[in-house]
């Protein structure tokens, strides 16, 4: 009865539809024409162009809820019609995404407003840009095409590598844009490369046939080279977004040069883009591997994810020890959340059993609370340069005194960051912790054993690091202090840091809601799974019942 | 409103009002907070009053381990697979900590009183605040049952502490307070490990429809649980926890040694007991007066509440086959506690190192997993969380006035202040642990359960002589002390300074009062409350 359900809903799909699905991304690319056109009527005046910008991107959110509301219960809707090939689909996965980084759009300009908003030159450029990343971004999530995923990535990309270098007149920024730009480059050409290896290997561009080309190899003990340097090239460049080691060499030049308001734009999203774009790959493995090969094929591949994700987030929080500068500091915790994010995606479970979006609930919801504990800290970072010019250490002397109003929010994000109670930071790592638990439990004694374990081990090793950095801030703002006169900070440049810091604590206080949300929306995916003729196949995944790929006519 | 939500909570309203309070006025409402509370919390008494009838007994602490009073049950956060509630209850293990810890805070907080005349100036209100935010942590601790819910309260204490002795501390204070945040953290991050792979593994024997639970009628547990009183009392999940053979396994050990490994960890950090004790000293040195006073009233309770809670209850097999290393680490404890404060020469730092040595006595009295042993330790904490905030209290009074605490420069003190003089008499001789006074019952009743184990574990015997050569050791330091510091010649540096105020003396007085009370009537006022539930616990242990 769902086989006919899916199929009946491929054949409903109407060019309307289709676009619809496509419409958040559509309003996005008419905001960027907007904004490019706003200037010669209007002039060059910044805070016009931030509400064209602002305007769009609640267009784009509108849109976004309307996608959420045909996605439904299925969780799966329309495919594009290019090719019918899983170029673009909207699934929860990438309405997930699509709410979180259209939010993020909104955060940044805010920030961007209370900071740059009255010094801003060249605001069409910077809003083009950002809004162009946004854009590369939603395209990662919302595919299941190889072509379609490099050039997402480099529509993330380049706006990216333009942002970081947007300061002309500081040459730290223009030096970080361009070892930005470098890694990126060799690391968009490892990808390609790949990507092409692929193709000529398997003979298709879709996820599905890959993964199931991929296992099938595996299981045949029949692996060829170009399978294998395709498969690792294609990884390097979504690690390179990830900042997972070794590919985070950019991550802090590239934070410390950029402007706080495009750190944490990068800080955030890009990195929880390529995440979700892994997960998808991760899971049309799962899916293609279905059947009595499952452990034995996929385990390699998790112990890979995992040992990656254990070196990322250790490396990220040793890493961030010796730092003197705040905003330096910081991109390291990121590299390791990313690390612990990463771990996510080793939550390997055959997908129709029972609880197989355990892992990918629990990344969707430490994406949102990394979202608000990131904004949150550097928010506050950035009002402290904004106010004082610098972001070491010792610019944070005495802020308790100078102005609780910031102290009191970064101390919650900072141990929240860490991990603990009574904040969201420990919601999000508990639910990590208990799908990698749960891998374990799973398959006990199997060769996948001990991996979840493993990692939990790691990943609260790693809790009681990171804690002796994050609390260096705190120690610098309340039990230090230089005299210094208090701040005025501006008034909604304090809401938005206070505004982080509550919500640290309601999402604490009232996990539930996010915790179902979250379960909800992990359940229902497109997985990509294998099909011949390159035509298009879905699998609706609930709970109770497995569909297989369908043929199309 | 629950008593019990009403009694966690009322802290945290207060600290809220202080937030908005001027700076004078702070100390005042944070008082009236911890005094509503202690008033609260005594309405819990009635409760666990019996007249000692078995019936009486049996009515107020049942008749398996398990049974609880004022139980608040809400969900918190559930889903299909989870369910972590918010869930409140005392019986006779938590309600007298409950009580302990809400009238040391208060005297602390009647401590704090001089907050202004302090070295660290700075704001009473955040002082304050986070202080009471910590009443409503360690509260919390010991009235939730749910292991989720512990795990939070647990880990909400350490950052007021970390505050507390990070900001309003001595010379050393930053060293101090990392070094507390991050001992307590290494411990607790093994707890959370536990805390998931408790709930992970009490699911793998939940089956297709589930199983009844053990105290709850009509209730079915479908997936894994938080409940500690469940996880202790359930027999399914009980067999297959502390299973032999063929038992579960945690990365290729057996499931409950592990376990009980890392609770233990978490939790003799916090007693704390050597090798890990040494974030101590420098806590409690660096601590102003009236956190050293919550810190060893209170939060050193909190290790051995953990093991008679967590630990022993619910890991069973694991407690008999780690006894002799624990009362090994209690015993060296004991000594090594005692001997270090035999060294010391700052007055603070040698009422530290006792807390070690006496914290050692709850360890071993918990190891030998007898009635007599768990009485003691349960005594002993609780005689503890008197004597030594008064010996803390003690040491802040001169070091208020001298603004130093070297023992050597201190001679006499009981002519120039007799009141004092005589307050600290009887603070440091309930410490010493001298009959009549609180100290002693919990040592003795150590000794002889540990003697008592001697059927049982051949060292006891052994490891009992030992302890009780720790007593010797505790009266040489301690007369040692009080011959330094208050008895001998008066010296002319200190003839000025004046005797204990009405606000010190009323600090002093109640715990005096209750030193020795507890000494006199320990039946009257510890026993007959807490070991209904001890004597149940070691009846589930199979003692």
């Amino acid at each position: 009865m769902q086989l006919l359900a899916a199929t009946n809903l491929w054949e409903g799909v109407s060019v309307v539809e289709d676009l619809m699905c496509f419409s958040p991304m559509l309003a996005l690319i008419c905001t960027m024409l907007a904004v490019v056109i706003t200037p010669i009527i209007a002039g060059r005046q910044p805070k016009v162009l931030a509400g064209v910008a602002i305007l769009g991107t609640v267009v784009s959110l509108a849109f976004a809820w309307r996608v959420a509301g045909m996605v439904g219960d299925s969780g799966v809707s329309g495919l594009s019609p290019i090719e019918r090939s899983g170029m673009l689909i909207a699934d929860n996965l990438s309405i997930w995404f699509q709410f979180l980084v259209l939010f993020f759009v909104l955060c940044i300009t805010a920030l961007w407003w209370v900071g740059s908003a009255d010094t801003e030159r060249d605001a069409p450029e910077f809003f083009i840009l950002l809004l162009g990343s946004a854009l590369g971004m939603m395209l990662m999530v919302s595919t299941s095409n190889l072509l379609m995923m490099v050039i997402a990535i480099e529509t993330a990309s380049l706006p990216s590598y333009a942002m970081v270098g947007f300061d002309k007149r500081n040459r730290r920024s223009a030096e970080a844009s361009l070892k930005y730009m470098i890694f990126g480059a060799i690391s968009a050409a490892l990808m390609f490369y790949g990507v092409s290896l692929l193709y000529g290997t398997v003979g298709s561009l879709s996820f599905g046939n890959v993964a199931q080309f991929t296992v099938d190899s595996l299981l045949d003990k029949h692996v060829s080279l170009a399978l294998i340097a395709g498969l690792v090239c294609m990884l390097a460049g979504i690690s390179f977004k990830i900042s997972a080691v070794p590919f985070h060499f950019w991550c802090p030049d590239a934070f410390e040069g950029a402007r706080i308001e495009v750190t944490t734009w990068l800080s955030v999203v890009s990195k929880a883009a390529a995440l979700m774009l892994l997960m998808r790959l991760v899971l049309s493995l799962c899916a293609a591997s279905g059947g009595t090969g499952f452990l034995q094929v996929l385990s390699p591949v998790a112990w890979t994810l995992g040992i990656v994700a254990a070196i990322t987030c250790t490396v990220g929080n040793f890493a961030a020890f010796m730092q003197t500068s705040v905003k330096r500091m910081l991109a390291y915790s990121s590299i390791a959340h990313a690390g612990y994010m990463l771990m996510a995606t080793t939550v390997f479970l055959y997908p129709f059993e029972e609880g197989a979006g355990i892992g990918v609930s629990a990344l969707l919801l430490y994406v949102v609370v990394y979202l608000f504990m990131n904004l949150g800290a550097f928010g506050v970072v950035a009002m402290v340069y904004w106010q004082t010019g610098r972001d070491d250490f010792d610019a944070f002397a005495g802020l308790m005194r100078k102005s609780p109003w910031l102290a009191v929010p970064m101390v919650i994000c900072l141990v929240s960051l860490v991990g603990l109670p009574p904040f969201a930071g420990f919601i999000a790592k508990w639910w990590l912790l208990v799908a990698l638990g749960e891998l374990d439990s799973v398959y006990p004694n199997s060769s996948l054993g001990g991996l979840g374990w493993f990692l939990v081990t790691v990943a609260v090793i790693n809790t009681l690091i990171s804690l002796y950095y994050y609390m260096r801030v705190v120690k610098v703002m309340a039990l230090e202090d230089d005299d210094g006169p208090s701040y005025s900070s501006n008034a909604a440049g304090l809401a938005i840091v206070n505004g982080c810091a509550v919500i640290l604590i309601v999402l604490l206080v009232l996990a539930s809601p996010l915790k179902s949300m979250a379960d909800r929306y992990a359940k229902n995916l497109f997985i990509p799974v294998a099909v011949t003729d390159d035509t298009a196949a879905r699998v609706a995944l609930d709970d109770s019942s497995i569909v297989e790929g369908t043929e199309l006519p | 409103m629950d008593l019990l939500t009403l009694i966690v909570f009322l802290p945290t309203i207060g600290a809220i009002l202080c937030m908005f309070v001027p700076k004078q006025q702070a100390r005042v409402v944070a008082t009236a907070a911890t005094l509503a509370t202690f008033v609260f919390s005594l309405l819990l008494f009635p409760t666990f009053f019996t007249d000692g009838s078995d019936e009486q007994v049996e009515e107020a602490f049942g008749s398996a381990y398990g049974t609880l009073h004022h139980v608040v049950r809400a969900d918190w956060i559930t889903g299909e697979n989870f369910a972590i509630e918010y869930f409140l209850g005392v019986d006779g293990l938590s309600f007298p900590l409950v009580i302990l810890t809400t009238l040391v805070s208060f005297l602390a907080c009647l401590a704090s009183w001089n907050i202004a005349q302090w070295k660290i100036n700075k704001s009473p209100n955040a002082f304050f605040v986070l202080f009471l935010l910590l009443e409503t942590g360690m509260i919390g601790t010991f009235v939730s049952l749910d292991f989720f819910l512990f795990y939070v309260f647990w880990e909400v204490m350490l950052l007021p502490m970390y505050f507390l002795i990070g900001v309003w501390g001595g010379a050393r204070r930053e060293y101090a307070a990392i070094k507390f945040f991050l001992f307590t953290l290494g411990g607790s991050v093994l707890m959370l490990i536990a805390l998931v792979a408790m709930f992970l593994y009490s699911g793998h024997v939940v089956g297709e429809g589930g199983i009844s639970s053990a105290y709850r009628p009509d209730v079915m547990l479908t997936h894994g649980t938080f409940d500690l009183i469940e996880l202790a009392t359930n027999e399914t999940i009980q067999d297959y926890f502390n299973k032999n053979v063929g038992g579960p396994l945690f990365m290729g050990f057996k499931f409950a040694p592990v376990m009980f490994i890392f609770l233990f960890i978490g939790f003799a950090i916090k007693l704390p007991a050597v090798p890990v004790h040494t974030w101590l000293p420098d806590a409690h040195v660096e601590a102003p007066t009236p956190i050293s006073m919550i810190l060893a009233g209170v939060l050193l309770k909190m290790g051995g509440y953990g093991f008679l809670r967590l630990c022993y209850p619910i890991f069973p097999s694991a407690g008999e086959f780690y006894a002799f290393a624990l009362a090994t680490i209690g015993v060296v404890s004991i000594i090594y506690g005692a001997l270090c404060a035999m060294a010391q020469t700052d007055f603070k730092k040698l009422v530290a190192y006792s807390s070690i040595s006496h914290m050692g006595y709850v360890l071993l009295g918990i190891a030998v997993m007898n009635k007599t042993g768990f009485q003691g330790a349960m005594f002993q904490m609780i005689a503890h969380g008197i004597s030594s905030p008064m010996c803390f209290f003690l040491v802040g009074v001169i070091y208020d006035r001298a603004h130093h605490r070297e023992i050597n420069r201190f001679g006499g003190l009981w002519l120039t202040m007799p009141k004092y003089g005589t307050m600290a008499t009887i603070g440091f001789f309930a410490s010493l642990g001298l009959p009549g006074l609180c100290g002693f019952i919990g040592e003795v009743w150590v000794l002889l359960g540990t003697f008592q184990a001697g059927t049982k574990f051949g060292w006891a015997y052994m490891y009992a002589v030992i302890a009780a050569f720790g007593v010797i050791l505790t009266a040489g330091y301690i007369l040692w002390l009080i011959r330094r510091v208050y008895l001998g010649r008066e010296r002319e540096e200190y003839r000025e300074y004046s005797d204990t105020s009405a606000r010190e003396t009323f600090i002093l007085v109640p715990m005096a009062i209750l030193a020795i009370a507890l000494g006199i009537l320990p039946a009257q006022t510890v026993f007959n409350y807490t070991n209904g539930t001890l004597n149940l616990i070691v009846k589930h242990l199979g003692g």
